[in-house]
């Protein structure tokens, strides 16, 4: 997957630069009800049961405060990507159990095979295993700024 | 949507994600990502406590499909029924069923207008 095509995932309407909780459950509840407000999904009930029950899997804070909350669900209508960024952190229980920063919320139909996020996800924890990335990524503030951490063109 | 239609899409979900963490392929990506997937009998435990909240005949229903299909709920996507592509009825779209999960008359599975 080319890095033009990761940041062509991204929207302007799906990202959150101010993500305000400070809870797991919260902060994928803000998340899922920004994509409601955004129009991309209908049902926020059925994507946040998922996500929770995809977080008692494992947590999906990997560490070095990000996390990749993902899953299936007939109640998405195409692959759905949102980016959140939490200044003050979140206890999002981490594998390193410290706070969680930077989120990439994942949401593919069920209709689609695990394949279609598995490279995807790849690719985003690659980029964030490189520390000045993840630097930058914990300092964003606006779209353009992150679509060219992401490696595609803002303009 | 009546509660016991939420339940079962619920249930669905539920399963993509079990299967998806028992495959071998699937789940060796996951660790080779660095997620931990420790938390597979407590997902079990919530399928268990989900499906004895659906009424035994639409769960049986479900089950017998699931068996068969990769997926026994599918969504309808332009007019057609997403596992065997049949053009659906035009009643099927009719405000009378926006609450119902419908069935495909040629396959049997459960459909979805989202």
């Amino acid at each position: 997957m080319k890095s033009n095509a990761i940041a062509a995932l991204f929207h302007e309407r799906f990202c959150i630069f101010n993500l305000r909780s400070r809870k797991k459950v919260s902060a994928l509840q803000e998340m899922v009800r920004h994509l409601k407000t955004q129009g991309r999904i209908t049902d926020e009930q059925f994507i946040l049961e998922m996500l929770k029950n995809r977080e008692s899997l494992g947590s999906t804070g990997l560490g070095n405060g990000v996390a990749f909350p993902h899953g299936r669900s007939i109640a998405i209508k195409e692959l759905t990507v949102l980016f959140a960024r939490a200044s003050a952190g979140v206890d999002f229980e981490a594998l390193d159990e410290e706070p969680t920063y930077i989120f990439f919320l994942i949401l593919a139909p069920s209709e689609k095979g695990a394949e279609i996020y598995l490279a995807l996800l790849s690719e985003l924890i690659s980029l964030v295993q490189q520390p000045a990335k993840l630097e930058q990524l914990r300092a964003v503030k606006d779209f353009p700024s992150l679509i060219e951490i992401l490696g595609g063109n803002s303009a | 949507m009546r509660e016991e239609f939420r339940l079962l899409i619920a249930l669905q979900d539920l399963d993509i994600m079990i299967r998806e963490a028992k495959e071998q392929s699937t789940s060796d990506q996951y660790r080779d990502m660095g997620f931990k997937l420790t938390g597979l009998e407590e997902l079990l435990g919530a399928r268990s406590k989900l499906s004895g909240k659906i009424p035994p005949a639409l769960r049986n229903r479900y089950e017998k499909l699931a068996a068969h299909y990769k997926l026994a709920i599918l969504p309808v996507t332009g007019n057609k029924c997403l596992g065997c592509f049949v053009k659906l009825p035009t009643s099927f779209f009719s405000s009378a069923y926006s609450s119902e999960l419908l069935t495909c008359e040629n396959c049997g599975r459960l459909l979805y207008i989202p």
